[in-house]
């Protein structure tokens, strides 16, 4: 309660915790800055600004903090988009990422997010299902080069705060590459606060300039033979390459924030989001009911790859509200509406329930539902028309619902008393949930995430 | 539809006859509170935006960034 009252003075909302309340008045002495220094001088990121001005100012973030984060995530399927709709989605991946947040002076701070992420795929193995092994199908992966990838990533953000803490700007840039897909972003937003700090707008912008690297099915490649082939006369798909490879994302935000009492408040946003550019993923097989089959043992070969829009409007709509029951249970809610212009809407809702069962320790259960449409280009495998516009047998683009399970538990030191390299451990967070898909997707994801403070 | 325009105009209205003032913001403060999504929960809205059609209006990425919609 002590760490509540200590709280309940601090006027900002820009993640001060308790925590470094009590370290701000730890730290108004000049020995205090200057173990600060040294811990930062030893975190490979440099930046630290010293308070030169002697009166006491509120920082909107006390000292650096650094989260590392690792998730290990698994799925299987029998619905994979690679082989026309039909054919193994087992699919692991591993991320690990890197959040360091710096104080730049008593207003400013500067974010760096980096992060790596490693999988391998059946799926995406069979881009290429004939690697020499035995007999080919689309239920077992290759040990082909397309089989796994790394995805890095960079994404700094740098905050403003007012004096007053009544408005914030921000920007930000976003670059990662893949093996086929590289992106490059950038934005920012405006926050204004006002009738004391009780409502919150938010104005914010994004743009992803976006390019592939298009990978195409290997049957569909100039050049392809292969004398296994089967089937009644010539194999010749009517396939022709993409011609532009580039993908551009718009967003714009709007977000507004409301407390509704001393223990309840709420929050709804809308996104407006414009995309162009080739939205199809050209690896993606699709078989025509019109054309005949051919085979290479029992994988079959492509007529075509999908083919989606040059362009598609996005708008979700969601609203999160929370309520603070007791000192034990906090009731977190979320709903999202979700619309867009290829005909899917889509309904999602979670409830995550905060237990705290000590005082270092929170368990948190959580429940989320999905329920979507399905686009008015989607056909199961060997249903879609040679003579249609636009198709694709992707099962992420299909109808269907699927139940969320999970548990976490977070331990929570406020006096960060464990030591790491000058910087203490404040949090610990491991998560666990089961995915559960209409269409027999079923998958997993591990989360581990640490938050250390410096000292 | 009609439930969530309601909510909106109930947040929006409520903005003028409630302040809960600083040091009345004791639970609001807490935590478990937060408004946003937490950062240990940006893996499962990755795996969102790539398993799903939908993605947005939850603090996470748009369409952009990634071989995902």
């Amino acid at each position: 309660m002590e760490e509540k009252q200590v709280a309940a003075v601090d006027a900002t909302k820009i993640s001060v915790s308790v925590n470094e309340n009590i370290q701000t008045i730890y730290r108004s002495n000049g020995l205090g800055k200057l173990l600060g220094s040294i811990a930062f001088a030893l975190c490979t990121f440099t930046g630290w600004a010293q308070q030169t001005d002697t009166s006491y100012k509120q920082r909107v973030l006390e000292a650096s903090e650094i989260d590392v984060l690792f998730s290990y995530y698994n799925q299987d399927g029998t619905h994979a988009a690679v082989t026309g709709g039909e054919g193994t989605e087992d699919l692991t991946d591993a991320t690990s990422s890197l959040v360091l947040r710096m104080p730049m002076n008593e207003d400013d701070i500067l974010t760096v997010d980096v992060g790596l992420s490693a999988y391998t795929s059946a799926s995406s193995s069979n881009i290429n299902p004939l690697d020499g092994g035995n007999n080919v199908t689309p239920f077992d992966a290759s040990s082909g080069e397309s089989r796994s990838d790394v995805l890095a990533y960079i994404n700094p953000s740098y905050q403003h705060s007012s004096g007053d803490r009544n408005s914030i700007w921000s920007a930000n840039a976003y670059l990662s590459s893949e093996f086929d897909y590289f992106s490059i972003g950038f934005g920012g937003s405006y926050t204004r606060l006002f009738n004391e700090k009780n409502t919150e707008l938010t104005l914010s912008g994004r743009v992803f300039l976006d390019k592939w690297n298009a990978v195409y099915p290997v049957e569909l490649r100039n050049g392809f033979f292969d004398n296994r082939i089967s089937g009644n006369g010539t194999y010749n798909p009517n396939f022709s390459e993409f011609d532009k490879e580039n993908r551009n994302s718009y967003t714009l935000s709007l977000s507004f924030s409301q407390i509704l009492s001393k223990k309840l408040q709420g929050v709804l946003s809308v996104d407006f989001v414009s995309q162009n550019g080739l939205l199809s993923t050209p690896f993606q097989r699709v078989y025509f009911s019109d054309q005949e089959d051919f085979f290479i043992d029992d994988f079959q070969l492509a007529d075509d790859v999908e083919h989606l829009p040059d362009s598609r409007l996005k708008i979700p709509l969601g609203g999160r509200l929370n309520y603070y029951l007791n000192d034990l249970v906090v009731l977190r809610t979320y709903y999202r509406f979700y619309w867009d212009d290829w005909g899917i809407t889509s309904h999602t809702a979670s409830l995550e329930v905060p237990l705290k069962v000590s005082e270092k320790f929170t368990l948190y259960p959580t429940y989320r539902y999905y329920t979507q449409t399905a686009a008015d280009y989607f056909y199961p495998k060997e249903e879609a028309l040679s003579t249609f516009e636009f198709y694709t047998s992707d099962y992420d683009l299909s109808k269907y619902d699927s139940h969320q399970y999970g548990l976490g538990i977070q331990y929570k030191d406020i006096f960060t008393s464990a030591k790491v390299f000058n910087f203490g451990l404040k949090t610990v967070d491991l998560r666990f949930s089961q995915y559960d898909r209409s269409d027999g997707l079923n998958a997993f994801i591990i989360t581990l995430g640490t938050t250390f403070v410096g000292n | 539809m009609g439930k969530l325009v309601f909510l909106f105009l109930l947040l929006a209205f409520s903005s003028s006859c409630v302040a809960v003032r600083e040091y009345d913001k004791v639970y609001l403060n807490d935590a478990e509170m937060q408004l946003g999504a937490k950062t240990c929960e940006r893996f499962e809205t990755n795996f969102h935006i790539y398993r799903e059609a939908s993605s947005g209006a939850n603090g996470g990425k748009t369409g952009g960034g990634c071989g995902c919609n």
